[in-house]
């Protein structure tokens, strides 16, 4: 013990601070990632060491995936994949006048999600690890098929919004089987000319940033541009409207959310996305009230924010007990290790006791940083929406080329998809499509067919997906309530509907 | 009667087309809902539209026609000429800060109702300050190769 | 940590960054190479060997070369597709086997690199290719899997298709059609994806022998036998040669000596006349109208630079075997190899 707190020196801690710090930036930019906060500061690691380096790039993490509320809430672009279900709620509430105080429960919900799963990931990290072998390819497809009954409950329209999600499955998979998932690397759905340029399909950062981002600008070129919320309609100083009441009733949300966080971090290759989309469901699915949810109520950033920085913890978990990334931030971290001669696998942790503790301290220590940082920055940060719409959208469009760009290490054709689905997503909302539950099925279709198409090849048959394991047996119990819910609350709506109409 | 069961849910993919087998699924899943939506929504919707009570999206409807194929046309622009300017600079990141100059500028002029001077001003300081930080911060620090 | 901080850590990170990059900055050199130089990969992964092997050549590239240099990890297709339209030489790419065996595979989006491109010197070999069994497993070697596929056994092999990873298990069915012909068909493949998703097969019992990495798999080799995880090695197709080259004391605990216990000839997958091995060696790849006086540029910065001695040391920490091959020895070489797996993958089909 007393070996490591001699290597938690004053630099350390200004490491895991100052990654914090960046990782904010980064994850604050439409499509700048916590994965590409890594990457590029990953050679930095060589030169400190790998303690430091782990205190930087832990710092970066856990920034990069919180600093994505905040495009999401204040411009209705998720920063990062994981919060596109705080867009959901956080930006109806921006537009109120209220994005202020959105991003304080985000920040609450995101710092207390961090700790949880810190919590989750110290004392049980070997457990669970134990636990997440036994998903296999059935398991995470029907994890997959939970996450997905979100899109019948989240639609105006249950039918309009179960096909938009099935159009959003068709549109990922586009492109080529991967070879990397054990696909036969074989295009489908596009003509031979587009292979060149469709050949990994679209991908996904920047069909989110087009579809949100570039798709918001159009229509609000198609209405003028006019001038948007005046000083007087904001709500900020004084924290903006916020107490911490509001989280009275909602401490049940906010801990489910954080262990539906980290237990999704914690399986490998089902990733980020599906974690908040899950809480999100969970919430929809299991609170006293949630009609409110997706019109601008804090239930719902809660769910979604406490479960996507529930992730850091969740996603370290293979990496640290099995050598496996939970997520794409964690796989290059597995660089960081390599870098410096020390393997991850199963053994890691008894084996490199220091290092252990120290990745703990870092990662507790990020969190706090974070929380403070972004806490007290909201007030001016929030005053972005103050910005002129001259000013603001020109900018908008330009960091968005620069995170499509960069996000696959310079393609230009992930520049040309913002543009794609910038059109896509202004036409679909104008035939009266649903964006949301679209984008979840872009999200989640190419971990569908993987899961279900090799599950088919290794068993043989439907059955499995029933008779596979009692863990399967749970999940189809989970989903036929998620199904059976948003069935009732369905008919409830539009019984309320013909009402108000009579 | 349990090995025609066994039988009918039994499945076979062969490996070199498995790419297509879920695509199919899908496939059929949105012909079906697409004849669905048809039937339930879009043809109500068109008869309304007849008797008048409702308008086509897009057609129907008002808009800032130069507003919003200006920003198409301009999005487009800086897209296309990104590439080619950053091609004469290879991996310089040039091409995406020249051309980002002109376009921030483009777009905020297009963008404002009324153009004062101090207005065009503080859009032509944000549209050489803001790319010139951009790059260097990710172009020059972090080394992110930008077109 | 509060406000007044914020000015400081931002300063303290410029400050930073400028220091690991600044002296890189040069913008003029002497030899044909010119500009910025970026070298793509075959590979999307910036925590994999290939974008790290990459990074220590790149790096002491740019250096003896006195030119901005950078690594992006975009993927096989598009790092192809990127060096079809740069002749200038500023778009340089580096790959491994798979930039072959992908096309003797049928892969879509590969070519014939010794056809399309210029082959560049080779810089490094990874020599971690192995398989493995389940601790617990009846094959106590592959001389028992191979006679036990002989027999009629069916032996289930999680492998990715289409490339480095599934060469092995070509040249395992090869060398049973050749020891036990017609019985060949009992190997079958289980086509899978990442390494954590061909262990996930073994864990789950959807396979017998898995194919893995020395580097990912060691710890697991370690684990008790009464836990599920455990496996152990059986065959790792690298060169005795070049396994002799490793650093004694092997990786994680497990000594070079054991590991040799591995390769051939103490395992021996025939081809006929000799055994099979595969090392996965690392090499640079130009388009096919670049300036020949670049591709004498690198080759001649390499030499140089292998002959200093010190990548060595820094490849060998990460567990890289040096190879250092200027370019016309390194095409010839290639190519000799693709036509030995070539006649392999073909004795199969």
């Amino acid at each position: 013990m007393l070996d490591m707190l001699s290597l938690l020196d004053i630099t350390f801690f200004l490491l895991a601070a100052l990654g914090a710090l960046v990782g904010i930036i980064f994850g604050a930019i439409p499509g700048m990632t916590a994965t590409m906060a890594v990457a590029v500061c990953l050679p930095l690691t060589y030169a400190l060491g790998l303690h430091h380096g782990l205190a930087l790039l832990l710092g970066l993490y856990v920034g990069g995936i919180s600093g994505g509320m905040v495009p999401a809430v204040l411009l209705n672009i998720p920063g990062t994949p994981s919060s596109i279900t705080t867009t959901f709620d956080g930006y109806p509430m921006a537009q109120r006048g209220e994005g202020e105080r959105a991003l304080r429960v985000c920040v609450v919900a995101s710092v207390v999600g961090g700790l949880i799963s810190a919590a989750v990931l110290f004392l049980f990290a070997p457990l669970l690890a134990e636990f997440s072998i036994k998903f296999s390819y059935v398991e995470k497809f029907l994890i997959i098929l939970l996450a997905l009954t979100v899109i019948a409950s989240m639609s105006r329209n249950m039918l309009v919004g179960i096909f938009s999600g099935v159009l959003g499955i068709w549109l990922s998979l586009i492109g080529t089987y991967s070879i990397s998932d054990g696909g036969n690397g074989k295009t489908r759905l596009m003509f031979d000319f587009l292979e060149p340029y469709l050949f990994e399909g679209f991908s996904l950062l920047p069909v989110l940033i087009g579809i949100f981002g570039i798709a918001t600008i159009l229509l609000e070129a198609e209405a003028g541009v006019k001038s948007g919320l005046s000083d007087k309609e904001i709500k900020i100083g004084k924290g903006g409207g916020f107490s911490m009441g509001l989280f009275r009733g909602r401490l049940t949300n906010l801990v489910r959310s954080s262990f539906i966080g980290t237990f999704v971090g914690m399986l490998p290759g089902v990733g980020g996305s599906a974690a908040s989309v899950l809480a999100y469901t969970q919430e929809k699915n299991l609170s006293r009230d949630s009609s409110e949810m997706g019109k601008g109520a804090p239930q719902g950033l809660i769910a979604s924010e406490s479960a996507n920085n529930a992730l850091t913890g969740g996603a370290l978990i293979p990496l640290l007990s099995l050598g496996i990334p939970g997520d794409s931030t964690t796989a290059v971290l597995i660089g960081a290790f390599t870098l410096q001669g020390i393997q991850v696998g199963p053994l890691f942790i008894p084996e490199n006791h220091d290092t252990w503790y120290v990745m703990m301290t870092a990662l507790v220590f990020a969190n706090i940083v974070m929380f403070f940082l972004m806490f007290y920055a909201i007030k001016h940060i929030a005053k972005v929406v103050l910005v002129p719409k001259y000013i603001l959208y020109p900018l908008i469009v330009m960091m968005c080329v620069v995170g499509a760009y960069a996000i696959n290490y310079g393609i230009m054709f992930d520049v040309w998809t913002l543009l794609i689905f910038g059109v896509l997503g202004y036409l679909i909302q104008k035939v009266g499509l649903e964006v949301a539950p679209l984008i979840i099925g872009f999200i989640l279709g190419g971990q569908a067919e993987i899961y279900f198409v090799k599950s088919l090849e290794s068993f043989g048959t439907f059955s499995i997906f029933f008779t596979k394991s009692p863990i399967a047996m749970v999940l189809w119990g989970l989903i036929a309530a998620s199904v059976a819910f948003s069935v009732v609350m369905g008919l409830k709506s539009r019984a309320k509907r013909r009402l108000e109409a009579a | 009667m349990e090995s025609g069961l066994t039988s009918l849910l039994s499945v076979s993919i062969d490996f070199e087309t498995s790419h297509l087998f879920f695509p199919r699924i899908i496939h059929w899943l949105m012909g079906g809902l697409f004849a669905l939506v048809l039937a339930l929504n879009v043809v109500p919707f068109l008869a309304a539209v007849r008797r008048g009570e409702r308008t086509l999206p897009i057609l129907g409807e008002s808009m800032d026609k130069f507003r919003f194929f200006g920003t198409l046309a301009l999005i487009a622009a800086y897209f296309y000429l990104m590439d080619v300017v950053g091609n004469l600079f290879p991996y310089t990141g040039y091409g995406f800060l020249f051309v980002s100059v002109v376009f921030v500028f483009l777009m905020s002029l297009m963008y404002m109702h009324t153009r004062t001077k101090r207005k065009v001003v503080t859009a032509a300081i944000n549209a050489i300050v803001a790319p010139s930080l951009a790059w260097f911060i990710l172009a020059k620090l972090f080394q992110i190769t930008l077109p | 940590m509060s406000m007044p901080n914020v000015p400081k850590t931002l300063g303290v990170s410029v400050l930073m960054a400028g220091m690991a990059f600044g002296s890189a900055a040069v913008m003029a050199a002497d030899g044909p190479l010119r500009g910025n130089i970026r070298v793509v990969i075959g590979s999307t992964s910036t925590g994999g060997d290939t974008y790290q092997n990459s990074s220590i050549v790149v790096d002491a590239l740019s250096e003896k070369l006195d030119l901005n240099m950078k690594v992006d990890a975009v993927g096989a297709s598009s790092a192809f597709r990127f060096l079809d339209r740069d002749s200038r030489g500023n778009t340089l790419m580096i790959f491994h086997d798979q930039s072959y065996l992908g096309y003797l595979y049928g892969v879509e989006g590969y070519d014939n690199i010794f056809e399309k491109y210029t082959i560049g010197p080779t810089v490094a070999i990874n020599p971690g290719n192995a398989y493995l069994v389940p601790k617990d497993s009846p094959y106590e070697n592959m001389e028992e899997v191979i006679e036990a596929v002989g027999n009629g056994e069916e032996v289930r092999v999680a492998i990715q298709p289409g490339g480095v990873s599934e060469i092995g298990f070509s040249a395992l069915k090869n060398a049973i059609s050749i020891e036990y012909p017609g019985m060949e068909d009992n190997l079958v493949a289980v086509n899978t994806g990442s390494q954590a998703d061909k262990n996930q097969q073994l864990f789950d019992d959807q396979a017998d022998l898995i194919n893995g990495t020395v580097q990912a798999n060691e710890q697991y080799t370690r684990l008790p036998e009464d836990d599920q995880k455990a496996m152990r090695f059986v065959w790792l197709t690298a060169r005795q040669s070049t396994i002799e080259q490793a650093p004694e004391e092997g990786l994680g605990q497990t000594s070079r000596e054991q590991l040799l216990q591995y390769v051939e000839p103490n395992v021996s997958v025939t081809m006929g006349d000799e055994n099979f091995t595969f090392d996965k060696e690392f090499f640079f790849l130009y388009n096919k109208d670049m300036d020949p006086a670049i591709v004498e540029q690198i080759d001649t910065a390499l030499s140089e630079i292998y002959a200093e001695g010190e990548i060595q040391e820094v490849q060998k920490k990460s567990f890289f075997i040096p190879n250092f091959k200027p370019s016309d020895e390194a095409a010839e070489y290639l190519e000799n190899k693709m036509t030995v797996y070539k006649e392999i993958i073909e004795n199969i089909q």
